[in-house]
């Protein structure tokens, strides 16, 4: 019997027969660990309560506004009105500057928990080949960042809409500029997060890798605006979030901001963080022992 | 099977594998024996291609870990310290590994039964005991029915019955002719579960061979008498290549000499001798033997000045004495 065993699956050619890990059974394998754990499901409901909350919020001040300058505010009507209308356009995507944090955090934890709790020495024995795995991390980091954004300010825009109907005024959700915003940012939310599944594959250490995605995000772009002198003043349209501005720009129907680059040269620098980040954090993962 | 050959890894200055070489042959349980930080779960981790080796290079039925189509249906292992999210259940743990090799939910619910994990399957891991750990650990290990099994201390932790349980696997594992490589510090466990053992030292190989070869090489065989006569007995006896102790009162143990060349000396010299017990060397003195010059986190590095390299100190060599651990295994060896 024991010899049998032996001989049986080494003989005839054992690695045809045995099935083994493929990228599509790494994206099975990663759905199951995202979904078994209760912090991912928080988290995810976190961001879209976030950005309901913050659309009903943006919707409520508008309308205060609105109703304060009718009754006589100081404002010309016509500069508040422009304002008002380009405020509603917006309103739904109103909570992305926190959203995205939650998202990266979540996309942080995605890998860096896999070192800080020891799950990646059976996770990287069962794909020795280690990319598969942190692409399909990069799938879930896609699909939780772009549909979390657009689900929640789909969501928040039509909480909204009530609200705003008590001011008299109103937002389509299928016009043009709501979608486009809506999806850009939704982009951007995706982006941001794959920035911090490479940060957690860089740094291998959760709180780490979120402060730097913060400091990225939200303390470069002030410390660059603090700094005098025209150097840091155009350096300061090259940090993510202000390429990210330039993208939502694109397909605008309005004029384009000159304060930031153009929408095509926003997307490719957005894009260059992520790709950069992205593939320092594939090597990392290569070469570094687990 | 398992093949180093000139494994090596180097942390910085601190070199934690130095160049071994060995096979880990398949049908028998191998033993990896070796004080803390000989190099034991770096060797693992390096088989396990977890770790990249510095030098040299370790194979797993032929092939380097990473060349495997389906590593976990070649080798599984249970490796130092939990690899497992604690967030997570057992269930959830085994499937999400399950899934990467697409192995079916039906032998994920198979090595929970095997390990006893059936009660605590759909708990999160966070309040399992160590034991449990343990068990988790291998449940994964075995998954992917793997022809190769390699576990870093299984027993740590483990509760008697679970004890029992590791070692009637291993064992069970082995006679399927499968190949079954076993860590630990602990060397009673080791006498009474592996078959061939491989002693390693501040990353070296001290000694590769079937277990009563190891006992057989290091510890000299010894014979107790117990005699109301000890000083003039052991004047009888003392010859070249004789060796003789007086642990206690009227007790002696004598080497170089066997038990019926003893009773003739009594018998010629009407000495009264009331025990005559052969000593059988244990797995505890040849290691102590082995591994005296290798351990790595000894208290006091001087002691190792104040060895003397005298071999006629028997199975209880006075250096080794000196360093803090070795009164309890000189004690557990002379019983």
């Amino acid at each position: 019997m024991s010899t049998a065993v032996h001989s049986h699956r080494h003989s005839a050619a054992p690695q045809e027969r045995l099935a083994g890990p493929n990228f599509l059974r790494v994206l099975n394998s990663e759905r199951i660990k995202f979904l078994s754990l209760l912090s991912t499901r928080i988290l995810l409901l976190c961001g879209v309560v976030l950005l309901v909350g913050f659309a009903a919020l943006q919707a409520w001040g508008i309308g205060q506004v609105t109703r304060s300058v009718q009754n006589g505010g100081t404002a010309g009507p016509r500069a508040e009105a422009l304002d008002t209308t380009s405020a509603i356009l917006h309103l739904p995507a109103a909570g992305v500057s926190f959203a995205q944090l939650i998202v990266g955090a979540l996309a942080v934890l995605m890998i860096s928990s896999e070192f800080t709790t020891g799950m990646a020495r059976a996770t990287f024995a069962a794909v020795p080949t280690r990319w598969p795995v942190m692409a399909a991390k990069g799938v879930y980091t896609i699909v939780v960042g772009f549909v979390l954004t657009y689900v929640g300010a789909y969501i928040g825009g039509l909480v909204a809409q009530p609200i705003l109907g008590n001011y008299n005024l109103h937002l389509d959700m299928g016009a043009w500029d709501v979608q486009r915003f809506m999806l850009l940012n939704a982009v951007y939310v995706a982006a941001v997060a794959l920035m911090g599944l490479a940060l957690g594959a860089l740094l291998r250490n959760s709180a780490g890798a979120i402060v730097t995605l913060v400091a990225l995000l939200f303390v470069l772009p002030i410390i660059f605006q603090l700094i005098p002198g025209d150097f840091f003043t155009e350096a300061r349209k090259y940090l993510p979030t202000n390429a990210a501005d330039a993208m939502f720009e694109a397909g605008s129907s309005g004029a384009l901001n000159t304060a930031y680059l153009e929408p095509w040269q926003g997307t490719l620098i957005l894009a260059a963080y992520v790709v950069v980040l992205l593939g320092a954090g594939f090597v990392t993962l290569r070469q570094r022992d687990v | 099977m398992i093949q180093a050959t000139d494994l090596a890894k180097v942390y910085g200055a601190k070199t934690a594998v130095d160049g071994v070489t060995f096979t880990v042959q398949p049908g028998r349980v191998t033993g990896f024996l070796g004080p803390n930080g000989a190099g034991k779960s770096t060797t693992m981790r390096m088989i396990m291609g977890l770790d990249a080796p510095t030098r040299g290079s370790v194979t797993v039925n032929g092939a380097p870990y990473i060349r495997h189509r389906a590593p976990l249906r070649e080798i599984g292992a249970l490796l130092e310290a939990r690899a497992v999210h604690p967030g997570r259940t057992a269930y959830s743990h085994l499937s999400s590994l399950a899934a990467t090799h697409g192995i079916p939910a039906k032998r994920v619910d198979e090595v929970i039964e095997m390990t006893g994990l059936g009660a605590v399957a759909k708990k999160k891991v966070k309040g399992f005991s160590l034991g449990m750990g343990q068990r988790l650990g291998i449940a994964a290990a075995l998954l992917g029915d793997p022809q190769v099994v390699v576990l870093d201390e299984p027993v740590n932790g483990l509760d008697p019955e679970g004890v029992v349980w590791v070692r009637n696997l291993v064992k069970y594992l082995a006679s399927e002719g499968r190949t079954v490589f076993l860590s630990s510090h602990l060397m009673s466990e080791m006498a009474q579960t592996a078959d061939h053992l491989i002693v390693i030292g501040r990353g070296r190989i001290l000694a590769d061979a079937p277990i009563a070869d190891v006992i057989a090489s290091q510890g000299k065989a010894r014979t107790r008498v117990r005699t109301d006569r000890p000083e003039e007995f052991s004047r009888l006896l003392a010859r070249s290549g004789v060796t003789i102790q007086t642990p206690e009162h009227e007790v002696l143990e004598v080497g170089g000499l066997d038990p019926r060349s003893i009773a003739q000396t009594a018998l010629d010299h009407q000495v009264l001798v009331y025990e005559l017990t052969p000593l059988q060397a244990s797995l505890e003195e040849a290691y102590m033997q082995l591994t005296k010059d290798d351990v790595e986190y000894r208290s006091h590095d001087a002691s190792r000045h104040d060895e003397p390299p005298t071999p006629t100190a028997d199975g209880t060599p006075a250096g080794a004495a000196s360093s803090p651990q070795a009164p309890n295994h000189t004690q557990e060896a002379a019983r």
